[in-house]
């Protein structure tokens, strides 16, 4: 008698605690995720509606709006420049990246350490208005600081019209892209550097007497892929979602010469108010970002779960 | 002969990099302590006759509401996405129930989401419930955002933290509710600061929300500043102290606590 009761109510002890565990660590988890993912339902389900105007209409309207999208030009320019942004903005930074941070490590500056951070992160704390101001000032083609500078020191050749010629414009603006992220960059591949097993392998190498790039190429990339898998899909997600930079520093103008997606989603939902078109808009962003966040996802999941 | 050659050219891209790398920060606060009429003579490498510290005083003058408006959202939204973080990393590293990979992906994934993705159903959502007119709505939708990446970066931490102490707690007959708050979170403490900064920098730097769910009433300082942009058009010394003036609490968080950061989640982040 006296040890069923026992039993029971260790069961019942048990049972509370399970309880008390569901309630504390996975229902607020699950909450979050769960109206994350239902708004972006919410999205895909408007961009099958009809709604234009202010006010909500959700009768079904299929495809119209997506032929719409496609059909324009404008669409056409802004899937071609996130390319653009895709490519140019993420693989230059995370290989000037990958050097730098291997160039600081050999140079082994351990003593003025915090100073050279410092200087590396100061651009990755600004927002994207803050270095688009800043930049906007540079880049200004009459007044501004580059053109200025370049005349006085003869070199009025080099001079450019930066944001403001078409052909060139976007290069321009991921070069901002490239100077917010790169310390941020920096920084995380030489955290992944540090690890004592891969310091291990390095010390080894080098008494066997393999060149630095060597090391570099044959010894520590293999054993970062990790990091340089986390910090890809960063950039990448962060490039595809590019909106404040060019809404501060060109408005998706000369023309529609820098304009995005992200942008154009804007711009549609908020002040051409064919929501519609927005949310379609949205869910091409979603995807895209999907696609570029499978490897990452699938790696994560095999490190954590077997 | 070669070698010094390639040295050279390594110097001359290196000194070309400095030189792109901080030339902004110099320009921006030699032109930040300068008269308009000083700007128009294009002196920018040079220091004005005197240093003119009241464009800050008029700088803050324009920005310190918004200023005090993203303290409150960015703070606020920032504890809170941390704390449920903790909580959701835990549940993510240590629980093995058949639901934990499936919301384990979901997760990874939602850290991605790029906010257009839910933009529209957020403004009504707000709207509807007129939390949009309040700081609540601006908090509400970053802790939405930031709970998937506080949880992520939270959890790979305890994951690479040894079980021994947990399981021997257990046998001891604590509840894995007190192990957390009693021995796993004081060990933690740097991967929470971490985190903390990580989500603070990004809410504090946030621009497509603040923009849209904003009302005059809780315009963050993201906003405001690109509205100074846009109004003091001519007024670079202006522009230039108030984007130096919106940076400064970040900064400040990023060089107090840089230790942390990079040694905390994110190191460990990495590992995982």
């Amino acid at each position: 008698m006296v040890s069923l009761g026992r039993g029971v109510t260790k069961a019942g002890r048990k049972f509370r605690t399970r309880i008390s565990e569901i309630l504390i660590f996975f229902l607020p988890l699950l909450f979050f995720t769960a109206i994350l993912y239902f708004m972006v339902t919410w999205t895909i389900y408007v961009s099958f509606s009809n709604w234009e105007g202010v006010e909500p209409k959700y009768d079904f309207a299929g495809l119209r709006w997506y032929e719409l999208m496609f059909s324009l030009s404008r669409t056409h320019i802004d899937v071609r420049n996130n390319l653009i942004w895709l490519i140019v903005g993420v693989l230059p930074t995370l290989f000037i990246a990958l050097f730098l941070a291997y160039f600081l490590e050999i140079w082994g500056a351990r003593k003025g350490e915090s100073i050279i951070r410092t200087l590396i992160l100061y651009p990755a704390s600004m927002s994207f208005i803050v270095t688009g101001t800043i930049w906007s000032w540079m880049y200004q083609p009459d007044k501004g600081v580059i053109n200025t500078l370049l005349r006085m020191l003869n070199l009025s050749f080099l001079e450019s019209r930066f944001i403001t010629d078409p052909a060139t414009a976007n290069y321009w603006l991921i070069l901002i892209f490239i100077w917010q992220y790169l310390g941020f960059a920096i920084i995380i591949l030489q955290a992944s550097f540090r690890t004592t097993e891969l310091q291990e392998m390095v010390e080894a190498a080098t008494i066997d007497g393999a060149g630095k790039l060597n090391t570099l190429f044959r010894i520590i990339l293999p054993n970062i892929r990790g990091g340089i898998l986390i910090l890809l899909s960063l950039l990448l997600i962060s490039a595809l979602k590019v909106f404040d930079i060019v809404y501060i520093v060109t408005f998706g103008g000369p023309g529609y010469s820098t304009d995005v997606l992200a942008f154009f989603m804007y711009i549609a939902t908020f002040q051409q108010h064919l929501v519609a078109l927005g949310a379609c808009l949205a869910v091409i962003i979603f995807v895209i970002a999907f696609i570029l966040v499978i490897p990452y996802t699938l790696y994560a999941l095999k490190r954590w779960f077997t | 002969m070669n070698k010094s050659i390639t040295k050279y050219v390594l110097l001359l891209v290196l000194a070309i990099f400095l030189l792109w790398y901080l030339l902004p920060l110099y320009v921006v606060v030699m032109t930040s302590l300068k008269s308009p009429i000083e700007i128009t003579q294009r002196t920018y490498l040079l220091p004005g006759l005197e240093l003119r510290f009241e464009n800050y005083v008029e700088a803050f003058k324009l920005s310190h509401m918004s200023i005090i408006n993203s303290s409150i959202i960015t703070g606020a939204a920032t504890a809170i996405s941390t704390f449920f973080g903790g909580l959701g990393g835990y549940f993510l590293s240590r629980f093995k129930w058949k639901i934990s990979k499936p919301l384990f992906v979901l997760v990874v994934i939602g850290m991605f989401i790029p906010y257009q993705a839910v933009l529209i159903p957020l403004v009504q959502l707000m709207a509807t419930t007129r939390l949009a007119l309040t700081y609540a709505g601006l908090i509400l939708s970053y802790v939405l955002l930031n709970v998937p990446m506080a949880s992520t970066l939270m959890g790979t931490f305890f994951f690479g933290l040894p079980k021994e102490l947990e399981e021997s707690a257990e046998v001891d007959g604590a509840s894995k509710v007190q192990i957390f708050f009693r021995i796993v979170s004081p060990v933690a403490a740097p991967a929470y600061v971490s985190t903390a900064i990580i989500i603070f920098t990004q809410i504090w730097n946030e621009f497509l929300i603040a923009l849209t769910l904003s009302t005059p009433y809780t315009t963050p300082i993201t906003v405001k500043l690109a509205e100074i942009k846009g109004s003091y058009v001519a007024l670079y010394n202006l522009q230039m102290a108030a984007a130096l003036i919106s940076s400064l609490i970040p900064l400040t968080f990023f060089l107090v606590l840089q230790k942390y950061f990079i040694k905390g989640a994110l190191a460990g982040a990495l590992k995982g």
